[in-house]
């Protein structure tokens, strides 16, 4: 039977003399060209030539990690798009989202795209770091690895935080103005901040060329340093966190009597989590195609989805920024509502010391919580103290979220989400 | 360069302290110095922001018992008599603007509600809304320092010729 006609021009075209000089090993078709595939390639090499099943496997991981990345690639190039019209400029800026809805083509979409995909990184972002909690991941030697998750998290949050105040809308003036008085609360260098913040006293022109610079440049630069990191440590780290296997497996090769059938690089032999040492080679399958074909599919699949929200659901746009009247209720996206909703209790308490004593133990928390035990699996009897309170703290940040977002009406007032709410009666 | 005898590996030459200590101090300046300078260069000497001081008008474009809301100001003008008094209407938890709901204020953002005197009734918020002093210009106009804050007893008491 002949190969598909893809393959076919694949390897037409790897075999000319110019698809040689870029390809260099055209499609692998033995085992020795599979691993050459891998680290012959710059965009390959970042990842090894072979990997753990467990790595592999979807139930374990959920993809979910990837699937912030795909999206942190599909905000970076809509971003940059946007960039080409957008001018941060408080008389301008609403009139270029008028523009990109009404004018650009497929202006629209871009910023839906963009929109999207934010909102979804933020989810995912959360949902990843839940992954690794539920399985114990971030035990060693993932300590700081974990650490540097937190701190992409943070960014993440940074990142939409910043995004919004760029059309100059409603919902843009108002957060920016509630989120930077939050910062105002935080004490002795709190008002600091927020003058810094916001390049003046209040949320005008300098707030936005400030919170632009950071959107576009400082804040993306510092996730994708983040990013390399974060990704180059899981390969140091012998792939995604397993199991640990049977003890009879791992036999300590003294140095200088290495086993001559297999080829050992100084790093590999440089710590004992490395995925070469003490393991069977039976447990590890080629990266091409099993891991390089899955992380297309996904991609294929992530982009899909946001390409799905973007085309049948529109980004909102307020009315322009009014410094005077704040829309009632006020309200954030849905990700910052539990805060909101927190906030509207006591600022202080709320908005600096409940998130400052959380972000505080998540980063804390790999050097605590030390046993090594239950790794590499969902729920793990084990570990079910920690569980148990990490569970407590999410069902909290999500009845928070439900109620800011479906139980707040004017004036922050109690509503029922299935009654009218009642007519805002405003007079001065 | 180590001067250190094989024999004592934790010994440090007089050459070798003083290249350490100046190393290190020079690098350790070197670094402060820069995130200093950047620190600095965030913080804007001048700031193109509208005046704190403004007037609001003649007394008398305020009818007796009124509250008014000054729009641009962010600010109620409150009259009694021939007393004046003005109030932020900025609110103290999170800088919403408040509305006027009955005799005294509601805030749409979390839900803060202060009485007629500013005083906090409910919510979260902190303090007492801020009242700013009112003085007469030489041209007969209510003239209101946003910059300076005064108790909620301190009124402008004009004549009442006026």
């Amino acid at each position: 039977m002949n190969p598909p006609i893809l393959k076919r021009w694949w390897q037409k075209l790897t075999r000319t003399r110019v698809g040689r000089s870029i390809f260099r090993v055209g499609l692998p078709g033995s085992n020795l060209e599979r691993s050459q595939a891998m680290t012959s390639s710059f965009l390959l090499h970042i990842q090894p030539a072979k990997v753990h099943k467990h790595s592999l496997k979807a139930g374990y991981s959920l993809g979910l990690g990837l699937i912030s990345l795909y999206l942190l690639f599909i905000l970076i190039g809509t971003g940059v798009l946007l960039m080409f019209y957008y001018v941060p400029s408080t008389e301008r800026a609403y009139n270029v989202m008028k523009d990109l809805q009404f004018v650009v083509s497929a202006g629209l979409l871009v910023r839906n795209m963009h929109r999207w995909a934010a909102h979804m990184m933020v989810l995912f972002v959360m949902l990843h770091l839940c992954r690794v909690f539920y399985t114990g991941a971030y035990k060693r030697p993932r300590e700081f690895n974990w650490v540097i998750g937190v701190g992409l998290f943070l960014m993440t949050v940074g990142l939409s935080f910043t995004g919004y105040l760029l059309p100059w809308d409603q919902l843009a003036f108002w957060a920016i103005t509630v989120g930077t008085n939050i910062a105002g609360y935080a004490p002795i260098i709190g008002p600091k901040i927020k003058f810094l913040l916001l390049g003046g006293n209040v949320v005008g022109q300098e707030a936005l060329t400030r919170f632009y610079a950071l959107h576009v440049i400082v804040l993306p630069t510092c996730t994708l340093l983040m990013v390399s990191i974060h990704l180059w440590r899981v390969r140091k780290d012998g792939g995604l966190s397993r199991p640990d296997e049977p003890s009879e497996a791992v036999e300590q090769i003294p140095l200088g009597q290495l086993p001559t059938n297999k080829s050992y690089g100084l790093m590999e032999l440089a710590r004992g989590t490395t995925p070469q040492v003490g393991k069977n080679p039976e447990d590890e399958v080629f990266s091409w195609p099993n891991l390089v074909f899955r992380e297309i599919l996904l991609f294929l699949l992530v982009t899909a989805v946001v390409l799905f929200l973007a085309i049948f659901w529109n980004a909102p746009l307020e009315q322009y920024a009014n410094p005077i009247h704040p829309p009632n209720p006020a309200k954030a996206p849905w990700y910052f509502l539990g805060l909101q909703e927190l906030v509207s209790y006591s600022a202080f308490w709320g908005g600096v010391v409940v998130p400052g004593l959380l972000v505080t133990a998540l980063l804390v928390l790999p050097y605590i919580d030390r046993k090594r035990v239950g790794v590499g699996r969902w729920f793990a009897r084990e570990r079910v103290v920690a569980n148990s309170i990490f569970t407590v703290c999410l069902l909290a940040a999500i009845v928070l979220t439900i109620i800011g977002t479906l139980f707040r009406g004017p004036n922050w007032g109690w509503v029922e989400p299935w009654q009218q709410p009642p007519a805002v009666v405003e007079g001065h | 360069m180590n001067h250190s005898s094989p024999n004592e590996p934790d010994d440090v030459s007089r050459r070798g302290f003083l290249q350490l200590t100046l190393g290190w101090l020079a690098g350790t300046f070197a670094i402060a110095a820069s995130a200093a300078g950047a620190i600095r260069f965030m913080v804007p000497n001048v700031l193109f922001e509208p005046s704190q001081v403004f007037k609001a008008g003649r007394p008398d474009d305020f009818p007796d018992g009124s509250v008014t809301f000054l729009e641009d100001e962010r600010v109620f003008l409150v009259r009694q008599g021939n007393t004046y008094r003005c109030l932020s209407a900025i609110c103290t938890h999170l800088g919403c603007t408040v509305n006027r709901a009955g005799s005294g204020y509601h805030c749409p953002c979390h839900g803060s509600v202060f009485d007629e005197q500013g005083s906090v009734k409910g919510g979260p918020a902190p303090r007492a809304l801020t009242w700013f002093q009112v003085t007469l210009s030489k041209d007969n106009r209510l003239l209101v320092d946003k910059g300076r804050t005064v108790a909620a007893d301190k009124y402008l008491v004009l004549p009442t010729s006026a």
